[in-house]
Order: C-alpha cells, then structure tokens, then sequence
C-alpha cells in the first residue's frame, strides 16, 4: 500500500513536466519538418555569354549572364560574371572563388585572376598559382548554338557537393 | 477531484495556449515577411509547400481564439474566486492579459494579406478613425499613412510579433514571479493543459486555417468575417450608428477592462464586477450566436459565404505560384529581360516620347519621335548623351530640358544607347 502510494505521488510529479515536454515536442517535430532548408533544383537551363564571334583576344573576358533561380517562394533573376577564356577555346569559368566564395576579378596589369578576399591567385587559364583556394577557378558547362556561347549556371555550393 | 478544483486551472490552459502561440508564430516569422507585395506569397507558401506549415498556422489561428475564450473565463472564474482582494498581481495579470490577446488577434488578423485580412485591418481604420477627439491621428498612427499601405502591414507586424508579445511574455513573468511553479502547473493543471492542447493539435490537423486568394483578386462581393474572437464586436456593430462604433468597439471595453484592473480598490466590487462580467458574458454569447444566426437566416449571405469558401477550397488546391524577384541593376534586367526602355527613359522620357519613342502632339506642342533618329546628323551616342545634358547646345527648344541633375552619366548613355536601336 505504502509503496504504491510512493510511486502515485512520484508520478503526478513528474506528470506537469511529462506534459510540457510533450507539448513542446510535438510542435518540434513539426518544426524540424517546418525549418528543414531546401535544396533548390540546379537551374539546367542555357543562358547566353555572347556571340562567339566577339570573344577573340588572349586576355580572359568578363562577360554577365542573367540566371533564374527558384529559391523558395520566390524565383529570383540574379546577374552573374563568368570569365570567358578565347584563348582557351572559349572555356567559361565561374568566378567565385572555391575557397569561401568572393567574387575573383581579373587583373590585367599582373596577369593573373586574384581573389579579393583571401589573396588567392589563380592563373590566366584559371589554375590555381598560391593562396588558401583548395583549387583552380571552377569551369561552367558550356555549348555554342547558333554562333553564341552559352552556359549552365551552377553554383559554389552544388560544385562543393558535387 | 472535485468539478470545482477543475476551475482552478483555466490560467494553466490559458499559459499553455500562450506558449503554444509563441512557438508557432515563431516558426512562422521564419518564412513570413510583412510586404503587401509578400505577404501573401509567404503565407501561402507556409501553408501550402512547407512540411508542416499548414498544422503550424492553423494552431496558431485556432489557439488565438481558444486563447482569447480561455483568458475571458479565467477573468471569470478568478472574480468568482473574488482574487481581486485575495490576490491583487493575479487578477491584474488576467485583466491585461485578456486585452493583449484581443489585441494580438486583431492585429495578427491583418498579416495575411488575403481579402478576409484587408477588410480586418479596414475594420481598425475605421475603429480608430471613429474615436472622439483623436481619430484622426489615431488612424494615421496606426496605418502609418494616409491610407491603408505597406507600411500598414509593417506596423501590425511590428505590434503583432514585437511589442504585443514582449507585453505579453512582461506580464507573465510578473505573475510567475516569485510564485512556486510547482503550485502554479500542478499535476491537475498539467492535465487540463494537455487535455486542450491535444484537443487543439487533433482540431487543426483536421482544419487548416482559413486563407483566401490575395487581397488583389477579391470581387466586390466579398463578405468580410472576423475570427470567432471578435464576432460579437462584428455583430454589436451592426446595430450601432456609424459614428458610436468605435464607442463600442474600443471605448467602452476600454473603460471596463480599466475599472476591472481597478476593482481590487473599488468599494462595492462585488457588485460592480459582477455587473460587468455579467454584461459581457451575455454581449458576447447573445451577439456571436446572432451573428452565426443571421449569416444562416439570410439566402444570399449564405449563398455568398458558400462561394466564398469554394473559392477557398479551389485556390486551396491550386499548385504554389512563387513571386518574381529581380535581383540585377536596372539597367541590364530592363534590356537584356525584355528589351524594352530602360527604366530610367520610363521615369522621364516617356511621358512626351512615348513608350515606343513613337512621340506625341499636344495641342500645339510637338514631341518629335525619336525613331531612327541615329539615322540624323549628330545624334550618336555621345551626341544624345551631350543632348541630354544641354538641349540648347543641340539646337533644341523648351519643353526638352536639361537632365544633368536628374540623370547620371551611365543613365542617360543606357539610354541613348536603347534610343539609337529604335527603328521605324
């Protein structure tokens, strides 16, 4: 008799916090579902760099391309650079840097992509020369249709799971 | 256990529904955002794209109304308990906090921004505007404007998800102060706040908040209900001549929550209270059950209504529709988007132009085209850029004048640069 009263009592009170608890997991599980970040499908399309015919010159050329990204509820129209190598056979480059993701800048006086960042360097082709980057300048998927360059955006964060 | 001992836990319910609201609204301020352009697409993203979403939001629509039930039988059953003279802190606390929930339910009513929010928020322009002496800058100060705006909504965010709460979460911890918890969520309050909570979770899987199509698409047939919490205040204004509905609406609860929160220093508080505790049950019951009544009594409001939650139901079951954001420098979005004027032309060009460059007579004033107007001597570029900068200087009369200080330089050439590709 004595122990089972023991155990009544020691339930009502742990009783008040069981509740809490319950309360406060369920809407957490659902705010895990709720909160859960989303992976926002890599946008396939084809966007026009330029015509081929004005990419000439053995300096890289920074040219903007206009992407859509669906982010949510919203899709947003952002403008990015890319490089364009001519000399290179008109190979794009993405540039953000791989390191923490600023925005590369060529540099004619030196020659030479530099990160304004985290001074990382990266060559005329786009290898990596000195500096924390874990690697070269990051080719984007490219096609010429009907005499103009195109690219597939892709960015830092898909290349790094890739 | 006796029925009575049960009375004793309507504030655990009423902290429990507190609660359930500061988590939800919380997780809801992640997506949501107070834009009249977003608003609207944020919410329906919650509710109809996010895991989750819509149990999320209908807790915290429904949990407001049981809150604001809850919180009135409080006051009641701690009047019952005479507390205004056993427990002064308590009964304030309840008092306050039955006008903050009102307050939190009528300002959280407009952040959706479908039909049903704005006629809400027209609703406490008009409240407002409605007050003796201070209307006018009542509204004012609370749309933020002239006129119901974007800034409206900004504002009953900021009252909604900040200062309410803060008020709320204020006066809570002045109740809780220096009480023993254990008394306070005892294990019979324990069991009533669960027993309501588990009653509310099971009601909104089953009901998903009410939200319409955007205010944008509303006909003008639309018929306005407020949340079940304010349908006595809905229906009481029926009856009332225009200008006494702010009386009635904030007024007069105004005045009886203040004598209320008084009563503990009142001489014949039993009686005063009872009188007003008596007069608002019985508004409330008397005008909600009209209110029900004559929405079912009327052929066509019940036929509009019906409409209205079919259109619900189907906009419901449409796919989410994402809103456009451009995130590029005018210039290049306006060109390489659509290849129409740059925006700038669209400020100050074409008005007299044209949205073609096609130009325009009138009266007697002539607004030359500009179409193939490159095909013209000393209209490169650069000329047209100079031209803005001093039309004299081009051989041109008023009405063109000057944009040097309206225009920067890489405007007015993104403009001469689209103005020399127009051709007949």
């Amino acid at each position: 008799m004595d122990k089972t009263d023991k155990s009544r009592r020691s339930f009502l009170k742990i009783l008040p916090l069981g509740v809490l608890a319950g309360v406060i997991a369920s809407v957490s599980g659902a705010a895990f579902r709720f909160l859960r970040p989303r992976l926002f499908a890599a946008t396939d399309a084809w966007l026009d760099v330029a015509s081929v015919s004005e990419l000439t010159g053995p300096q890289p050329l920074t040219r903007k391309i206009v992407a859509e990204h669906i982010a949510g509820w919203a899709i947003t129209t952002e403008e990015h650079n890319v490089f364009v190598l001519p000399a290179k056979n008109n190979q794009v480059l993405s540039t953000i840097c791989p390191h923490e993701g600023c925005e590369v800048v060529w540099e004619q006086a030196t020659n030479r992509f530099s990160c304004p960042c985290h001074e990382s360097y990266f060559a005329a082709d786009g290898a990596r020369i000195s500096g924390p980057s874990p690697r070269g300048l990051d080719p984007l998927p490219m096609r010429v249709q009907d005499g103009k360059l195109q690219v597939q955006y892709v960015s830092k964060e898909q290349e790094t799971r890739a | 256990m006796t029925p009575r001992g049960w009375l004793q836990t309507t504030g655990a319910v009423v902290g429990i529904l507190l609660l359930v609201q500061f988590l939800t609204g919380t997780l809801m301020a992640f997506y949501y955002v107070p834009s009249v352009d977003h608003a609207h697409t944020t919410v329906s993203y919650i509710e109809k794209v996010v895991s989750s979403g819509s149990w999320l939001r209908s807790l915290h629509h429904y949990g407001s109304q049981w809150l604001a039930v809850f919180a009135f039988i409080h006051v009641i059953r701690l009047f019952l308990d005479r507390a205004y003279t056993s427990n002064r802190t308590q009964w304030i606390v309840a008092i306050l906090l039955l006008a903050l929930v009102m307050a939190a339910g009528g300002t959280g009513f407009s952040l959706p921004w479908d039909a049903r929010a704005f006629f809400s928020t027209r609703i406490a322009e008009g409240l407002m505007a409605g007050l003796p002496f201070v209307g006018r800058y009542a509204r004012v100060w609370l749309l933020g404007g002239s006129d119901i705006s974007t800034l409206t909504l900004s504002r009953f965010f900021a009252l909604h998800v900040l200062l309410i709460p803060a008020l709320i979460a204020a006066v809570v911890v002045w109740r809780v102060f220096g009480s023993n918890l254990a008394r306070l969520f005892g294990p019979r309050h324990a069991i009533a706040g669960g027993v309501v909570f588990l009653a509310l979770a099971v009601w909104c899987l089953k009901y998903p908040a009410p939200l319409g199509p955007s205010v944008a698409e509303a006909t003008a047939e639309y018929l306005p209900r407020p949340g079940s919490q304010f349908l006595w205040l809905y229906q009481s204004l029926k009856y009332i001549p225009g200008g006494l509905g702010s009386i009635t609406g904030v007024v007069l609860p105004g005045i009886v929550l203040t004598v209320l929160i008084l009563l503990p220093w009142l001489k014949r508080a039993r009686l005063i209270g009872a009188s007003l505790l008596g007069a608002g049950v019985v508004v409330v019951l008397l005008m909600t059950t009209a209110a029900y009544l004559s929405d079912r009594r009327d052929q066509r409001t019940r036929e509009q209504l019906s409409k209205q939650v079919a259109e619900e139901i189907a906009w419901r079951s449409k796919p989410f529709e994402p809103a456009r954001l451009t995130l590029t420098p005018a210039s290049t979005t306006t060109e390489a988007m659509h290849g129409g004027p740059p925006v700038m032309y669209m400020k100050f060009c074409v008005n007299c132009h044209g949205e073609h460059g096609e130009g325009a007579r009138q009266g007697k004033l002539n607004f030359p085209p500009l179409l193939d107007v490159s095909a013209k001597p000393r209209r490169t570029v650069d000329d047209i850029v100079g031209l803005l900068k001093d039309p004299t200087a081009y051989g041109l009369e008023p009405p063109m004048r000057s944009f040097s200080t309206k225009l920067t330089e890489p405007q007015m050439r993104e403009i001469a640069e689209w103005i020399v590709k127009l051709k007949r």
